[in-house]
């Protein structure tokens, strides 16, 4: 396929699975499994919701498990804020985690074919998804999933158990266990770095995230297969030196994010945080959430410091440190091809990448894929304040308002999913325009970076390699120093309206 | 290419790859799952429920509602709002207020929250109690008479 046949077929392939979970989400109540009988999803909510998990963002505008908490039946739920069925959970939540982080790959890969010698094509979509998904991801996310039952994850279909507590015993108070088929989702949501849990409280959650070994399994999920794409690159091309930009410009980036993260000191338990992961663990996991675009948390976000948030910032707007499955790398290369265009015209040389000679219409698709990011995070912030929408679910405009709103436009546009809004967010206005947002922030680079790896295909190769060298430390230095350059020139004076002036406010115990 | 002639071509194949996604991911893998978990993993797969005196009284990963002087009390203000334990310092904090309600000396209070106290990794952390878990060890261990409508 060229690069536009596998973007459509891609695009179809997604649109089509984003509509049957619509109908699963609005049908909920009277579809099987929801032994809770939860009412189906509103419009506006199921829309969102299918995007969301659609484009592997996974922002939630509800609790999964509806507030069921101490109550005996789920009669008593707060109307606006949804629960999902376990059918939902299954063949809407899981289901699309599975497809999106597998689109993630193929795109990826496809991307990369391009910059091989003698590529004819970008490869078949449908061939590509069927290998990712059948030999990569449900293989892993079965021992996964078959771990996290170990430690202590639920997996049943039986309905919420409802029983009587110690006190009970002269109380007769109950308390509702809130089980279902957690495990198998968990382990797709970290591996294929979706993020959006079965619960509310995400991770932070005792039966997501029973223990610290299960704790540090999920981080390590998360880093899997961002990072092994990295190494796929260089394998692919055949210039496996080709990957130590990719690579160390990642982890580069992603030092410095703890490095920020960790400034304040290191952190000790205090509140939203979970006694068994502890300060370092909290603040640790949502470093890593937002450096590969998961979005899944171990704690409340109000509850960090706000230099924790401005890496969460970082991760989410340079979206390669090594960022999402798949668009990471091709985040990277975009990057990259920015670098030696820039360094190209700083040192008088023609710019090339890989021996292939860049040209202008080459640096205009990545500056747009570059552009897109800024345009759907900062509009949609401008109509949130501007239209009311923003004071309508009681976020102030402040340090902390500004920054719970910047960050949910940040975190759909990056497609990571992180929230402080969470459900409070289920209103048309969030529902849609974060829809909107996500979707863009999607396809848009995707679409642009498979235009640019097709553009590659039967391109001549210089045989003198008179062009910088991408493979030397200097040249990871340089491209670190350029992603900052370009990140902070377009986003500093928000992030210093938001977390930044928050840390100098004194918030120290977060939002 | 084409558009007009690309689009039609790839409904069939969309349409087909789409609904065969949705049965493996969303029916098959989720079902393989629950079998294998019930059967490798039967107490954690169905919420790692605590049987006491032959009677199921809460999950040990879930914390429940403790209110009673006599018993250690959970946290409130985490992050999931269940969680099920609290700091060693917490614990001990707890003492002087269960000692002066059950009559247990201070010293016992403190043997039977070390002896239940879980470690974290290395230096990251605190260390830590189970609530649930104490406040079951209290009733078992003490003899109080306090404690003996609870058994």
């Amino acid at each position: 396929m060229g690069w536009k046949e596998y973007f459509l077929a891609a695009l179809f392939v997604n649109i089509f699975q984003m509509a049957i979970a619509f109908v699963i989400f609005s049908l909920q109540d009277v579809l099987p499994l929801n032994p809770q009988g939860f009412p189906g999803l509103s419009w506006d909510s199921a829309f969102m919701q299918v995007i969301s998990f659609g484009t592997n963002t996974n922002l939630q505008h509800y609790n999964g498990e509806g507030l069921c908490n101490q109550l005996p039946n789920c009669a008593a739920l707060t109307p606006g804020v949804p629960g999902l069925s376990y059918l939902s959970q299954m063949m809407a939540v899981q289901f699309l985690q599975f497809t999106s982080a597998t689109t993630g790959i193929c795109v990826a890969v496809a991307m990369i074919r391009g910059f091989i010698t003698h590529s004819k094509d970008l490869g078949n979509f449908y061939v590509d998804f069927t290998r990712s998904l059948t030999r990569i991801l449900l293989p892993l996310c079965f021992v996964a999933s078959l771990v996290f039952v170990g430690l202590g994850t639920p997996q049943t279909l039986t309905g919420y158990q409802i029983v009587k507590t110690v006190e009970g015993a002269t109380t007769q108070a109950t308390q509702t266990i809130l089980v279902g088929p957690v495990a198998s989702l968990v382990s797709i949501m970290q591996l294929g770095t979706n993020g959006g849990g079965y619960y509310g409280a995400n991770s932070a959650y005792p039966f997501q995230n029973p223990s610290p070994a299960s704790d540090i399994f999920q981080i390590f999920l998360m880093l899997l297969i961002p990072t092994s794409l990295c190494f796929v690159f260089g394998q692919l091309i055949g210039k496996k030196r080709e990957t130590r930009p990719i690579l160390w410009g990642a982890y580069a980036l992603f030092a410095l994010d703890l490095l920020i993260a960790f400034t304040p000191n290191l952190p000790v338990v205090g509140p939203g945080m979970e006694v068994r992961f502890g300060g370092f663990f909290s603040t640790f996991w949502t470093v890593v959430t937002t450096a590969v675009t998961t979005g899944s948390l171990n704690a409340s976000l109000s509850a960090v410091n706000p230099l924790v948030i401005l890496s969460a910032f970082n991760g989410m707007l340079i979206q390669a440190t090594p960022g999402g499955k798949g668009v990471g790398v091709m985040y990277m290369v975009m990057f990259i091809v920015l670098t030696v265009f820039i360094v190209g015209l700083m040192s008088g040389r023609t710019p090339e990448y890989l021996g292939l000679k860049i040209t202008a219409r080459d640096v205009k698709l990545v500056m747009i894929a570059f552009l897109v990011h800024p345009v759907i995070v900062l509009i949609p912030m401008v109509l949130a304040y501007s239209t009311g929408a923003a004071s309508a679910i009681g976020v102030g405009t402040n340090s902390v308002g500004f920054t719970k709103i910047f960050y949910e436009f940040t975190s759909a546009a990056a497609n990571n999913g992180s929230d402080f809004l969470g459900a409070t967010a289920n209103t048309p206005f969030f529902n849609v325009s974060t829809a909107i947002v996500m979707f863009l922030g999607r396809f848009t680079p995707i679409g642009l970076l498979l235009a640019l790896g097709g553009s590659m295909i039967n391109r001549k190769r210089l045989t003198t390699e008179a062009g910088v060298r991408t493979d030397s430390p200097l040249f990871s230095l340089i491209l670190v120093g350029s992603i900052l350059v370009l990140v902070l020139l377009t986003f500093f004076p928000f992030l210093a309206l938001g977390p930044i002036l928050g840390f100098f406010q004194g918030r120290v115990n977060g939002f | 290419m084409n558009i007009k002639r690309e689009l039609p071509q790839n409904y069939g194949p969309a349409v087909r790859l789409a609904v065969i996604s949705l049965v493996i991911c969303g029916l098959v893998f989720p079902l393989v799952i629950t079998g294998f978990a019930q059967l490798i993993f039967p107490s954690q797969a169905n919420g790692s429920l605590v049987q006491f005196h032959g009677k199921t009284i809460g999950s040990s990963l879930i914390a429940q509602n403790f209110s009673l002087p006599i018993f250690f009390h959970p946290r409130n203000d985490s992050a999931s709002g269940v969680d099920p334990d609290i700091t060693v310092q917490d614990a001990y904090s707890q003492i002087p207020r269960i000692a002066s309600a059950t009559g247990i000396s201070a010293d016992k209070l403190q043997q039977i929250v070390d002896q239940n106290q879980e470690g974290t990794f290395w230096i990251f952390g605190t260390p830590y109690v189970n609530v649930l878990e104490l406040n079951l060890a209290l009733i078992n261990q003490t003899g109080s008479s306090v404690y003996k409508n609870f058994r």
